[in-house]
């Protein structure tokens, strides 16, 4: 993976926490669910960036996603 | 310059290898099911939820957030550097991984030194019980962390024998579970009650 690449990921994942933080602050209606959303997508980053799941068998994403799809749906429901 | 290659493609090497993410998969479930089950009883509770959430300090939790995720980015670096052969790159973007993993450590002892000082322990009430549990798990697990990288640090140091890119590779996923773990509790401890 380039360099840029790597910092670009980085980027996103600091500018999501930060609006994590601010919707967190907000009177919007679904700001919990949103909050839940920025984390998936985080955690996604991570993942199939720094770790490098991008890269690994289908299987594994797969898993991950279906992981990430299910908890969230709980927690949003039970929101 | 020489890279070392391994396929990732195939189902049994994933990148860390197949029982680390074993291991990252059973951390994940477990984790998720006491987050679930937090949520759960901030149904019956949603006053004493919100109140206690209110007391815990977000911007501490947002900078642990940066610290981790940033820790995460530079030990991403310190495998590319090493799968490049290039040591010196390695040691340098690994120290900084463990940097970020003692700065982590650091905010979140000032945070406990000041919830145990205002009387919020872990039998306070439930949300505190669920925090203390989780976020002190979660911090063994940053501990257990830096051990390995503190491990494949002097091992790299050592010579480049002595550490093979999927040890390299396992330790590093290790340290990403840490970050993907943080990136649940932190919203949902922290942020939306």
């Amino acid at each position: 993976m380039k360099n840029s690449k790597f910092l670009g990921v980085w980027i996103a994942l600091i500018v999501l926490t930060v609006i994590s933080a601010l919707v967190s602050n907000s009177s919007l209606y679904y700001a919990s669910s949103i909050i839940i959303i920025l984390a998936v997508v985080k955690f996604i980053g991570i993942s199939f960036y720094f770790m490098e799941l991008k890269k690994a068998h289908i299987f594994w994403k797969a898993s991950v996603l279906f992981y990430l799809v299910l908890f969230s749906i709980i927690i949003i429901s039970f929101l | 310059m020489q890279t070392q290659k391994i396929n990732h493609k195939s189902l049994y090497y994933p990148p860390g290898g197949i029982l680390m993410w074993i291991v990252i998969f059973l951390e994940l479930i477990t984790f998720g099911m006491a987050l679930i089950a937090m949520v759960f009883y901030s149904k019956d509770e949603p006053v004493i939820f919100h109140n206690s959430r209110l007391l815990l300090n977000s911007t501490f939790g947002a900078i642990n957030t940066v610290f981790l995720i940033t820790s995460g980015f530079f030990m991403a670096k310190s495998v590319e550097s090493y799968k490049e052969n290039n040591t010196t790159k390695t040691s340098l973007y690994l120290k900084l991984t463990m940097l970020g993993g003692v700065l982590f450590l650091i905010l979140k002892s000032i945070e406990y030194y000041g919830k145990i000082g205002a009387g919020l322990t872990i039998g306070y009430n439930i949300f505190f019980s669920f925090y203390w549990m989780l976020t002190l798990f979660h911090v063994i697990h940053v501990i257990v962390g830096l051990v390995i990288l503190i491990s494949i640090f002097y091992g790299i140091k050592k010579g480049k024998n002595s550490t093979n890119i999927e040890d390299f590779e396992a330790g590093a996923a290790f340290w990403h579970m840490c970050d993907l773990i943080w990136l649940l509790l932190f919203p949902i401890i922290y942020l939306i009650f």
